[in-house]
């Protein structure tokens, strides 16, 4: 029998370390959402992350003087559009309290930094320099001046991995500005699109697409991208909208955490009313 | 124990911390290079099957957890490109793979078969042209990664020829 194994183990070997291995492979793809294996992720990538933002800085500073050329061009042109929008602001809290609605548009941010960044067509990530010690949790929404850049994935004490909007596990809830139509929107690994529009609906070119308060993940509106074109089937009762991103990810270095998570009492209440017999 | 066991170890940290850092300066369409690819396909031949297949599952493995990557997806992509690059290590072969040009073709070869496996997990749905995912996926990021390891087989070449001139 041991002379069997032994030799079959000289006669193979490079097929069954092959087959245990691709066996480990799979076992771990099913068991993402397992608890400890999200434990030692956080473990791992917040000890590398110290590392990596050191050298991440190094390789920055030749950008730093780019950036600031545009950042001031960006400045001139937010104080502009500041002073307007203090006016408007002015008939807008009149007109709220004349009405008696309540001003939500106060959302608490943290300042972060990207640290390093996993380039993959597919599953774009951001390392982020802010952790569960300024209270970053899982599911908070990643900004930057020009709109949505991601969604929190994992959380360490000093570090955060934020799936970027190029990532085809970020599915969301997007509306049209213009006039309210909701729909999906996700990265199909080339294209960011909104998928299965209906045709009666009334999307152009153009048009603003932000964050859609039905979403439970962003329930606020951020502003997410402009409508590039629309893939009309021939057949069929859906369209496909491409958007252009206001962010690029690929470019974006500062970027700001809303400190906001689904609202639990929302969630619960919607679940208690699919619940009722 | 053999310092050839650790070396993979040693070498990783600096790779993925240029793979992470430094590549995404250098990307074309946000296509990147892979070097734990190269690193992978150059143990592979050094070392053998078993143990490009071992190194590129460890590789894999490690690049899940520090990146955000869905875990086990680089790991099986990697482990069966270790594998296929461990088809052209073999005592007579070694050296015609590992210095000369034909470095490059291997690490097309094997980029192209782990390109295939991760975005087999991650955009294959019922909607996906495979000639498109093919190309995007698989193509451009395998040529970019050859090219970037045509500088293995220059680096070394070149010291090889100053030294021998000197």
């Amino acid at each position: 029998m041991f002379r069997f194994l032994s030799y079959v183990w000289n006669r193979f070997k490079e097929y069954l370390i092959l087959v245990v291995l691709v066996v480990v492979s799979l076992t771990l793809l099913t068991q993402n959402n397992n608890p400890q294996i999200q434990k030692v992720r956080v473990v791992a990538f917040g000890s590398f992350a110290t590392v990596t933002s050191v050298f991440y800085d190094l390789f920055n500073i030749t950008q730093l003087k780019n950036e600031n050329k545009n950042l001031r061009k960006v400045n001139a042109e937010l104080m502009i559009q500041l002073s307007m929008l203090r006016e408007q602001g002015i008939i807008n809290r009149e007109l709220k309290g004349m009405l008696g609605y309540k001003d939500t548009s106060s959302l608490p941010i943290t300042p972060a930094t990207i640290v390093s960044r996993s380039l993959s067509l597919t599953q774009n990530t951001i390392t982020i320099d802010v952790g569960t010690k300024k209270g970053i949790k899982p599911g908070m929404p990643v900004i930057s001046y020009k709109g949505l850049v991601g969604i929190i994935q994992t959380c360490s004490d000093g570090f955060s991995i934020a799936r970027t909007l190029k990532n085809v596990d970020l599915k969301l809830t997007v509306k049209n500005e213009k006039n309210r139509l909701n729909a999906i929107m996700k990265w199909d690994g080339e294209k960011l699109m909104m998928v299965d529009v209906p045709k009666a609906y009334d999307f152009d070119v153009g048009d603003r697409i932000v964050t859609s308060e039905m979403s439970s993940i962003i329930p606020v509106p951020i502003p997410v991208g402009i409508v590039s074109k629309i893939d009309e089937e021939q057949t069929g009762l859906l369209n496909l909208i491409e958007i252009n991103p206001f962010e690029e990810v690929l470019t974006v270095e500062h970027v700001f955490i809303i400190m906001l998570i689904e609202n639990d009492e929302k969630n619960n209440l919607e679940l208690n009313f699919y619940n009722k017999k | 124990m053999k310092l050839k066991f650790f070396l993979p170890l040693i070498i990783f940290f600096p790779v993925v911390i240029i793979q992470l850092t430094v590549i995404p300066f250098i990307s074309i369409q946000e296509v990147v290079p892979d070097l734990l690819l190269i690193t992978v396909v150059y143990f592979s031949i050094l070392y053998g099957q078993v143990f490009g297949t071992v190194t590129g599952a460890s590789y894999g493995l490690m690049f899940d957890l520090i990146s955000g990557n869905l875990i086990g997806s680089s790991m099986l992509s990697k482990t069966v490109a270790g594998f296929i690059a461990g088809y052209f290590s073999s005592e007579t072969r070694r050296d015609k793979y590992l210095y000369t040009y034909s470095f490059s073709l291997v690490v097309l070869i094997t980029g192209l078969i782990d390109a295939l496996i991760f975005s087999f997990f991650s955009v294959i749905d019922f909607n996906t042209n495979i000639l498109q995912v093919l190309f995007n996926h698989a193509l451009m990021p395998s040529i970019y990664t050859s090219v970037i390891s045509i500088l293995v087989i220059i680096v070394p070449y070149k010291r090889t020829f100053l030294s021998e001139n000197r």
